[in-house]
């Protein structure tokens, strides 16, 4: 017996249909950690983000003052994200319609509160940008896989029908590569679905507290006006 | 500033993940190759199959016919003995003659030379004895030159024959080697595809005897001493039609074929079993 044929070989010896296959799983495979890892930075530091501003709002500090602070930061080249961005939209519009002396707080209120359901919907869009596509490459891959496969050990069985005598040296590299097809589309879909699963959770997190805290801010602006 | 840091990650993170990616994919398939390389010094060992050990001897007609071969030689040279001796005896025996007759005429001789004496009228004839003699002589060593002769062309034909002996023995050799190569082929074949049931055990011996073409096709084979095992003679049978054809064969020549593959014994016998 030959010892056996090593993996390149496996590879670079397969039919071109699998071959492609193979290569359309590699590629699926490294865009999706590409994202995976992409993802894994952004939604991780939206949470941390969502904690370090709370802190900051909830430490008693003026709001024009936060506000300042968040318009140095813009100035500074230095991007305003997530939370800070909600508060920042619904806190300018309020001042804007309170300066054009708008006396009807209610107005006012609506005004502030849309400005920030629409920072809210931009940065929940943000946030799950992508996520789609590791759906997508967690749900499609195995089947892109099992499609290999089939070309594969159907390319087997050709090559055994044109033998005069079946041995398994005939079929065993043809199973072989047909297997490892299927093994690339897992090797794909799993970390995706994984990740998938993950991040879903993260970015309700995330977007729920955005909610919690445009609902608490928006009460914040209703008792100011009202105060006055 | 921590905020700024995070600020940094969010917008400009593809080129980090893209890497992260890429090394990650290099590794596990660098860790593939890997495992794969030092596998297969493993699996080396781990490929090995039982060996299936099976006595397969044939009865082959070349042997006997090398015995038989060997056997005309003794004889031819034991025939050839004898021969010998009888013609030594034959020569003792005329010589013996010869020496009596000389004898005879020594006192034939004497008693002429008395005659000679008492009768010269016979004087011609003692004359005419003498050329009798004379002839009698030449025709002698005419005999022994003749004899000579005829010994020497036996020799002569026994060394001949000596040499067409030995390229006999040589053809023999060759097509012993042959027979013995196709045989190994043969054997080969069929423990390679010899699945031994279960129920095997050592000291069971079933014998086939296979018929075949000269083209290596199988035609029969038949169990002529059964183990006493259904299910082994059944395996050894089925080895033997899987193993056919036995293509190989198609290269020996038809007369080595012939002499010794057209029917052939194969004795089926496991020896490895631990039981």
């Amino acid at each position: 017996m030959n010892e056996g044929i090593s993996l390149i070989e496996l590879i670079l010896g397969a039919s071109p249909a699998v071959q492609i296959v193979m290569l359309i799983l590699f590629l699926l495979s490294i865009v999706s950690w590409v994202i995976i890892v992409q993802r894994w930075l952004v939604l991780g530091s939206a949470r941390k983000g969502v904690f370090s501003f709370e802190q900051r709002f909830w430490s008693g500090m003026d709001l024009s003052q936060l506000y300042k602070e968040g318009s140095q930061m813009q100035q500074e080249n230095m991007q305003v994200v997530g939370m800070e961005n909600i508060f920042r939209a619904g806190f300018k519009e309020f001042m804007r319609l309170r300066q054009q002396g708008t006396v009807d707080g209610e107005a006012i209120m609506e005004g502030a509160q849309r400005a920030m359901r629409v920072a809210y919907s931009r940065e929940e869009e943000k946030l799950e940008k992508h996520l789609a596509f590791l759906a997508t490459v967690g749900s499609v891959s195995p089947y892109i896989g099992l499609f290999g496969t089939v070309i594969g050990i159907m390319n087997a069985f050709l090559g055994l029908a044109a033998q005069a005598q079946a041995t398994l040296q005939v079929v065993a590299p043809g199973i072989a590569e047909a297997l490892f097809a299927t093994g690339m589309g897992l090797f794909a879909a799993i970390p995706a679905v994984v990740a998938f699963n993950r991040y879903s959770a993260l970015l309700d997190m995330v977007t729920s507290s955005y909610i919690t805290f445009s609902d608490e801010f928006s009460s914040i602006l209703h008792r100011q006006i009202h105060s006055t | 500033m921590n905020n700024a840091f995070n600020n940094l990650i969010i917008y400009n993170g593809y080129p980090l993940s893209v890497v992260v990616a890429v090394v990650f994919h290099t590794l596990i398939l660098s860790f593939l190759i890997w495992l794969q390389s030092n596998n297969s010094l493993d699996s080396l060992e781990l490929v090995q199959p039982t060996i299936i050990k099976a006595l397969f001897i044939d009865e082959n007609p070349q042997v006997t016919n090398q015995r038989n071969q060997e056997r005309q030689r003794l004889e031819r040279i034991d025939r050839e003995r004898i021969e010998r001796e009888q013609e030594q005896q034959r020569q003792q025996s005329e010589t013996d003659r010869e020496a009596e007759r000389e004898r005879q005429r020594q006192e034939e001789r004497e008693r002429s030379a008395l005659r000679e004496r008492e009768e010269l009228e016979r004087q011609r004839a003692i004359d005419l004895q003498r050329d009798r003699d004379q002839a009698e002589e030449q025709r002698r060593l005419e005999q022994t030159e003749a004899e000579q002769r005829r010994i020497e062309e036996e020799a002569e034909r026994r060394r001949q024959q000596e040499v067409s002996e030995a390229a006999a023995i040589n053809a023999a050799r060759n097509e012993f080697e042959l027979v013995q190569s196709a045989t190994a082929v043969i054997q080969q074949a069929v423990q390679q595809v010899w699945n031994r049931p279960p129920s095997a055990r050592n000291g069971m011996r079933a014998v086939l005897q296979i018929r075949m073409l000269p083209t290596g096709e199988l035609v029969e084979a038949r169990i002529t001493d059964s183990s006493g095992d259904p299910a082994f003679d059944r395996s050894a049978e089925n080895a033997v039609y899987s193993a056919a054809p036995f293509t190989e064969l198609q290269s020996l020549p038809i007369n080595i074929f012939n002499g010794n593959f057209r029917t052939l014994s194969l004795i089926f016998q496991p020896e490895d079993l631990l039981n």
